[in-house]
């Protein structure tokens, strides 16, 4: 699951456009516009690359560091039915993670570099993880709404130009359907359950409200790269239409199993279409997002911890004549 | 067919295999390389899957729902071995634990396709063919592993030396043994221990890593009888927490 | 100092705070990666999904069930190191596509032969029945049947 943080960085251009080769520009562009997809041996952009290995970088970190907090409630889990789903679900977090890498090693970073960016906090990843997962109906919420809103911005995604990466995203999008019923259903037996079940759901909610709001990103700021990054099929969808996007499938839903959004200003305006909330705290969001958050130092410290100990088991198996070769496909 | 003698030795398989599952299920998200993670995850899956379903044949003796007997039984009354009860330890630990446990499920599994009551044999048969994995799994791993390196040896060994003694709880005689043996429920607990062994030593051949010799296997006793190692107490508790909050409320 | 984690696996594994860089340690930690081949049904072709890291054949293939087939279908599956394969240049793609018409080697490239026929029937005035309703009924299946021989193919009978 992923939203949209940094993932464009928009002011930090390191090559022009039009210090491209216009010819193969053009050549590339027009490929775009014809709805094919770019492979990992085509010519490219200098910036298409970076933004691309940043962005998917970025979704593979959120996946393999969302597996924590929910797989917090791994051993707690309630009955047999919860139990091997949540087993399931963080699974497949981690085998998202194994994808997205594998997608974002395709244009020429190899895992190993990436996880060193990661650990060294140089690499970011989606906000939402680096709250705490409190009580069992936290693992509810996250993974009925952050999933859906996951699945909002995947789904945008998928159709975007880069071939490996919207291969990666069609089969996440496939299993993230499941966690997104699974979560469903969890909340639905949580509100329609004891008081105390509902409580904890409507606490949880209360809590992740921000979060929730912070995860398509800050509102959409112009600029002349945004705009080539739409055209180029790296941006998708804004930031701002995702989140509309989100309110219109989940508020009522979440309206319908009598919970309250603890947002008395969301609204959705007739006239416009559009809902209408308060602004979430960005200051807040951007805090976190540079390690000021209630667990980014936990997060880390435990992706630390993974590959520290998992190194002795890694580097029995190296065999001194092997070479990396950049993944095909 | 004695039916108690049945539920000890159901009760003796299911809480085996949620216990190591759950215990295996905290490697999700932490393991040594993403793939194996994946593969690990999935085969802590399939012992609690499979713990289900022979809590759902306890259950059809006309004990409590498997939610229940799972969530809401006292340490008292489990039945497992101190091998799955240990915390995850090292990964040369959970390995070799893997590796132990599911040969020795293996040997198990072939013997109850065999036996008397039907419901058990057709369910062991199709446990086994899942089970296939998590043996060539191990296998490979414990193979490859140490063959890999010193160190890699050298911990596996330590591991091994630390895991066999526990895993020989996994064939403590109960009270039911020879009852379920002479009613062709399962095999005397010694007949597959030594079918284990035998299995074992086979596998390891070529490794470099051996059996180990000097040991106390009593203090690893007990489980059968609800005598548990101290870290199965903290761990139901731990499973419990949410399903204890309101046994009746469904989750 | 320890992290007081609300997760019980965080607080077993006792993580202790560092500001230590950090560095995989070695170029090859995450060892090659193998291309994986997946089969959904028998009589189905072998399909690229992925790739999987894994140190050799043996683990890549225990990978790969589990990251590639623990939901989708499978019969079979191959695994092949990444650097074993031989593949052609997106540049070059050029080459695939015909520049001049090849519809003499493809089945649509022969639609005027009935017309042959009946014109010739037409004009010598020939009164035996047409074999046309036969004929078209018999090609989609003879489409699908294995060629035999030399390019001949054998077609099911009506």
């Amino acid at each position: 699951m992923y939203g949209s943080l940094s993932i464009i960085e928009v002011d930090n251009w390191g090559r022009k456009v039009h210090e491209e080769d216009p010819q193969k520009l053009a050549e590339f562009e027009a490929r775009i516009e014809r709805g094919e997809k770019i492979e990992p041996q085509d010519w490219m952009p200098f910036e298409y690359r970076r933004q691309l290995i940043r962005m998917i970088e970025q979704h593979a970190h959120s996946e393999i560091i969302g597996a924590l907090p929910e797989g917090t409630w791994i051993t707690r889990a309630p009955g047999f039915k919860r139990k091997l789903a949540l087993m399931a679900k963080v699974q497949d977090e981690v085998g998202h993670a194994q994808l997205l890498y594998s997608a974002a090693e395709t244009l020429g970073k190899p895992r190993e570099q990436m996880i060193n960016d990661l650990i060294n906090g140089k690499s970011k990843y989606s906000n939402v993880f680096n709250y705490p997962a409190v009580t069992w109906a936290d693992t509810a919420v996250i993974a009925w709404l952050i999933d859906a809103g996951a699945i909002i911005n995947q789904v945008a995604n998928a159709k975007g130009s880069y071939g490996p990466y919207g291969r990666a995203l069609d089969r996440i999008c496939a299993e993230e359907s499941f966690h997104l019923r699974y979560g469903y259903d969890t909340c639905v037996h949580l509100a329609t359950g004891t008081p105390k079940q509902r409580q904890m759901l409507q606490e949880a909610l209360n809590r992740w409200w921000t979060p929730i709001m912070h995860f398509h990103g800050p509102p959409d700021k112009t600029s002349v790269h945004t705009e080539t990054l739409m055209k180029w099929q790296v941006k998708m969808a804004s930031n701002d239409a995702m989140r509309q996007q989100f309110l219109d499938m989940y508020v009522p839903k979440i309206w319908e199993l009598g919970l309250t959004i603890p947002d008395p200003n969301l609204r959705k305006n007739t006239e416009t279409g559009l809902w209408e909330y308060t602004e979430p705290d960005w200051d807040e969001f951007m805090r976190v997002i540079n390690g000021d958050g209630p667990c980014n130092a936990e997060r880390l410290a435990v992706r630390r911890y993974a590959e520290e100990k998992g190194r002795w088991v890694r580097q029995a198996l190296i065999r001194p004549t092997e070479r990396y070769v950049t993944p095909l496909a | 067919m004695n039916t108690e003698a049945l539920k000890d030795l159901l009760f003796r398989l299911a809480d085996d295999d949620l216990v190591i599952g759950h215990r295996n299920s905290e490697w999700t998200g932490i393991g040594p390389v993403l793939e194996e993670d994946i593969a690990f995850a999935s085969m802590a899956q399939d012992c609690v899957g499979h713990a289900q379903s022979y809590y759902t044949l306890i259950h059809e003796l006309g004990e409590a729902d498997p939610d229940r007997l799972a969530f809401h039984r006292s340490e008292k009354d489990f039945r497992s071995c101190h091998l799955v009860e240990q915390p995850i330890g090292d990964y040369a630990f959970s390995l070799i634990r893997h590796f132990l446990y599911d040969l020795a499920k293996q040997v198990r599994l072939e013997a109850l396709t065999q036996s008397s009551y039907a419901p058990l044999a057709q369910l062991a048969d199709r446990i086994r063919r899942e089970h296939k994995y998590a043996r060539m799994h191990a296998t490979t791993w414990v193979r490859q592993l140490a063959a890999g390196s010193d160190e890699a040896r050298l911990r596996l060994q330590s591991a091994l030396n630390e895991a066999y003694p526990m895993a020989l709880g996994l064939f403590e005689s109960t009270d039911f043994t020879e009852t379920l043996a002479a009613e062709g429920v399962q095999p005397a607990e010694s007949v597959l221990q030594s079918r284990w062994q035998q299995l074992l030593e086979q596998t390891l051949a070529g490794t470099g890593l051996s059996l180990p010799g000097d040991f106390d296997a009593a203090a690893y006793m007990g489980g059968r009888k609800g005598y548990h190692s101290e870290h199965l107490g903290p761990m139901l508790a731990e499973m419990t927490e949410v399903y204890a909050l309101d046994p009746e409320a469904v989750w | 100092m320890q992290f007081e984690s609300l997760d019980p696996r965080v607080n077993r594994l006792r993580l202790v705070r560092t500001n230590e860089a950090f560095d995989v340690g070695h170029e090859m930690d995450q060892w090659q990666t193998w291309e994986v081949f997946h089969q959904q049904a028998r009589g189905d072709q072998h399909r690229h999904v992925g790739i999987v890291h894994a140190p050799t054949a043996e683990m890549a293939l225990l990978f790969a069930k589990e990251q590639y087939a623990r939901r989708m279908k499978c019969v079979n599956l191959w695994v092949v190191r990444t650097a074993d394969v031989y593949a052609s240049e997106y540049e070059d793609a050029d080459m695939f596509e015909p520049a001049f018409d090849k519809s003499y080697r493809e089945s649509f490239g022969y639609t005027q032969t009935r017309a042959r026929i009946d014109e010739y029937r037409k004009a010598q005035g020939l009164t035996t029945p047409a074999a046309a309703e036969t004929e078209k009924q018999a090609e989609p299946v003879a489409a699908k049947t294995t060629v035999k021989k030399a390019g001949i193919v054998i077609g099911k009978k009506k």
